[in-house]
């Protein structure tokens, strides 16, 4: 383990060599956190995008919501609501998803400025999402396309960690359930009306919450656990 | 505001006293709000090392116990607690979830700056209950003060009867009947759904049998064609005046072109609150129990119209035993003229609610007769006549028989003056549980009808009897605890004391009971004269028994229950159905819930304070 970490913080060093001044170094200055730390006492990140697609080499970022959790508890005044502003025409098929028009996207912030706002509250954090494997490769993408290197992006997988719990447990796992909409309500959480990136960032904290109360708190339960 | 955050807002919006708070204030509130999620069974304060927040229960529920794992409380959603943010904070304080939850949580900090700049908010989370619920209680008499004059009623929230109408066809005959069966003075005249005419006593008798007509003419040849109608959002006084210009007594009362009845001149001035003076008149003109029990018929509507005026429970109290203790001397009256003169002095006297005068139209009778000790074994005849016809005559006006048979009717309290000073001594000195309940109603004494020497020799024996005396005071406190009020509420529960829920609240044994018992060990102890349990607070105030604080708080609770209590029942009666105490908590504000939490919280305090004079906790 102690292998792996120095494997993987002297990876995140060369790379600190490599990038260019700017967000992502910033990003990168910051040092790995230790995964055999209590869950509780991580800072994390739970973060929605919602995308005009789902390949993250031809879509692009629409919107992102975000918030931090620190000492197990979710802190609105770090509520972030960004809006992308994008000079490709939105397809009709994700403005009826996310009821975000071409007028409200070209209203919002350049994607530069996003992203490295959003990179400035993830250092030092760890990320949150739900099927976070969106984010990370649209993330992924925008540090590629903006500064020409990414860094790795470790990230806590709500859905993956429902998913293993319900193998866990042998239950069959139907169409659907893996929804964050049908997970909340498994854990009696309450219905969110609105669909945008901040509020599905805040169900997502909320069910993290929810897992890690669900799971055995005699026990300390190390970072490492979830991002596996 | 982020758009985003306005579910969370609009939840907290909700939750007084953020209710309060403009929406700015409110942005301002949600953006330093934490949400944590607390597994069932958890504490609050489970890996946190210090909590100074306020809390509101966004899903599932929590239990707050205190230092010796009393519970003291249940928050559901919506609900909030600032036990964390208590001055010093609760240390001793545990706060659980019962089901598996989420929170919201504000730092008291917050919450102090806002507050300071909204009196009104600051005034919920700051004050102790007993300023919160004397606030409370200052602005409902306001509103009721301010509101239902004859100036400002709006003739819709008068007229609560049944459209009494016929068709303009039908016979004059047909008409009189149907005036007679509804014991109206007036009818309204339809073609199909339209009003074409008016038909008064007044008609038939002038326009039909002075003129020699035929009764079997229809009525459409005496009415008054095209009456002038008056629409139901008018005020009341406009109606008034409108009647005195023209001279008429009978106008109908029109809603969006539908009939909704008559309103007469009686209607209205009866309005102004001389209703009880009307009953109680025509009360002493009865010749017959049947007659009594129609004029008591009007005891709900008597109920009704003092609130709608704006009275308090009071007021319903006193007008309501007025006309109970008019019927009971008219009742005597007559049995006196049924089975002569009595052969020896006595008094007639009211136990319990009637003699506190504290009575409402859905009341039992408590009553009992002090007869002269020179009676003899023959004149029990006369006397056990006497009351079976005054308590089956009270009983057919509405007064049902008391389920605890604490009546004349029972011949154990129809007795001499010596035997009612020996009961009282026998309770005093033996305090069981069954000498201890006929003390709650029998110490609760007034003389109705006949001579008060009566009632007020054995006062004066007994009063010396029980002023100080611990040992009978600690046993009648003991008994007063029996009545608990709530915890207060969760979700549309109410919560008792043992943690249990009920879908309604008593508002009579969980309310008004455990404070009308206080105040009876009050006069005891204090060795007042007073019944009433107003009188009775107001006079002990500033003695060693209760102080002048403890008073004021008292009277604060009594008047909020009483309150809810008697705008329940007018709402009940407005339905036509039977006043009772039950209320469901779904039917409260979250204000109202507040203020009654406060309320109980009161009682609670006075209990416990009585409890620890007398050491009642050592009587079981």
């Amino acid at each position: 383990m102690f292998d792996f970490l120095l494997s993987e913080d002297s990876r995140r060093r060369k790379m600190l060599e490599l990038a260019p001044e700017g967000p992502v170094r910033d990003y990168l200055s910051a040092p790995l956190i230790d995964r055999s730390r209590d869950i509780h006492s991580v800072s994390l990140l739970p973060l929605d995008f919602e995308t005009s697609g789902l390949d993250s080499s031809k879509d692009h970022i629409v919107s992102a919501g975000y918030v931090v959790i620190e000492r197990g508890e979710i802190q609105l005044s770090t509520a972030t609501h960004e809006l992308v502003r994008t000079e490709k025409l939105l397809t009709e098929e994700s403005v009826v998803i996310h009821k975000i028009t071409d007028d409200a996207a070209s209203a919002g912030s350049p994607l530069d400025e996003v992203v490295a706002k959003l990179l400035q509250s993830l250092a030092g954090k760890v990320m949150v999402a739900h099927n976070a494997k969106i984010e990370i490769s649209f993330l992924t993408q925008a540090c590629r396309d903006l500064y020409g290197v990414s860094p790795r992006f470790p990230a806590i997988d709500t859905m993956r960690i429902a998913r293993q719990w319900l193998e866990r447990r042998n239950k069959e796992i139907e169409q659907g359930d893996l929804r964050l909409f049908n997970l909340r309500k498994r854990y009696g959480l309450p219905m969110y009306q609105a669909h945008n990136a901040l509020t599905d960032a805040i169900a997502t904290a909320e069910l993290l919450q929810a897992q890690i109360a669900h799971m055995d708190s005699s026990k300390c339960l190390p970072l490492k656990q979830f991002l596996k | 505001m982020e758009i985003e955050l306005q579910e969370i807002r609009d939840f907290v919006a909700a939750v007084p006293p953020f209710d309060l708070l403009p929406e700015n204030e409110l942005n301002l509130v949600v953006r330093k709000l934490g949400i944590r999620y607390i597994r069932r069974g958890k504490s609050l304060s489970d890996g946190v090392e210090n909590i100074t927040s306020v809390f509101i229960i966004r899903q599932g529920s929590v239990s707050l116990y205190a230092a010796d794992d009393k519970l003291f409380g249940m928050l559901a959603e919506g609900d909030l607690s600032t036990a964390y943010c208590a001055e010093g904070g609760d240390e001793a304080l545990d706060a659980r979830a019962t089901e598996d939850t989420l929170i919201y949580s504000i730092p008291c900090d917050v919450l102090f700056d806002i507050v300071a700049k909204h009196p009104e908010a600051a005034a919920f989370l700051q004050d102790t209950p007993h300023r919160r619920l004397s606030d409370a209680v200052k602005s409902a008499q306001q509103k009721a003060s301010q509101t239902a004059t004859l100036m400002n009623t709006p003739l819709s929230a008068l007229i609560n009867e049944e459209v009494i109408d016929i068709d303009y066809e039908a016979s004059i005959h047909d008409a009189a009947v149907k005036m007679t069966e509804y014991g109206v003075s007036s009818l309204l005249i339809m073609d199909g759904g339209k009003l074409v005419g008016i038909l008064t006593d007044r008609d038939i008798r002038s326009r039909c049998l002075a003129k020699g007509l035929s009764a079997e003419v229809p009525v459409n040849q005496i009415m008054t064609r095209d009456p002038i109608f008056v629409d139901s959002d008018s005020l009341a006084f406009d109606a008034l005046m409108m009647m005195t210009q023209k001279n008429i007594h009978h106008l109908p009362v029109i809603d969006g072109g539908k009939a909704l009845g008559i309103i007469t001149a009686t209607d209205l001035i009866r309005q102004e609150g001389k209703n009880a003076v009307h009953i109680t008149r025509s009360i002493h003109r009865a010749e017959t129990v049947d007659a009594l029990a129609e004029i008591s018929k009007l005891i709900p509507d008597l109920q009704l119209q003092i609130i709608s005026t704006g009275g308090s429970a009071e007021h319903v109290g006193r007008a309501v035993t007025a006309v109970s203790s008019a019927i009971t001397r008219r009742l005597i009256t007559l049995a006196e003229l049924k089975y002569g003169p009595s052969p020896v002095p006595y008094a007639w006297v009211a136990a319990g609610s009637q003699a506190r005068r504290e009575q409402g139209s859905h009341s039992d009778q408590d009553n009992g007769l002090i007869i002269s000790d020179e009676m003899k074994p023959e004149d029990e005849k006369w006397f056990s006549s006497l009351a079976d016809f005054v308590c089956d005559g009270l009983d057919a006006c509405g007064f049902v028989y008391c389920p605890g048979d604490a009546m004349a009717k029972n011949p154990q309290w129809r007795q001499t003056e010596n035997i009612w000073t020996s009961y009282f001594t026998q309770w005093i000195n033996t305090p069981e549980p069954k000498s201890l309940m006929l003390s709650s109603i029998f110490f609760d004494m007034r003389v109705i009808e006949g001579d008060k020497n009566l009632l007020s020799n054995i006062q004066s024996k007994i009063s010396s009897q029980t002023k100080n005396n611990q040992l009978f005071l600690a046993h009648m406190t003991a008994n007063a605890l029996q009545h608990r009020t709530p915890l207060g509420f969760f979700r549309d529960f109410v919560l008792v004391d043992d943690g249990e829920h009920k879908d309604t609240l008593d508002l009579k044994h969980k309310g008004i009971v455990p404070i009308i018992d206080l105040a009876r060990i009050y006069a005891l102890a204090e060795g007042l004269n007073a019944v009433g349990t107003v009188e009775r607070l107001k006079a002990a105030a500033g003695s060693p028994s209760l102080s002048q604080d403890g008073s004021a708080n008292l009277l604060d609770a009594y008047e909020f229950i009483n309150r809810l209590r008697i705008e329940h029942q007018a709402a009940q009666i407005r339905k036509g159905e039977m006043a009772d105490n039950f209320l469901s908590p779904k039917r409260l504000s979250r204000l109202e819930r507040a203020h009654l939490k406060d309320a109980f919280k009161v009682v609670q305090t006075m209990q416990e304070s009585l409890s620890q004079r007398y050491h009642a906790g050592h009587i079981g």
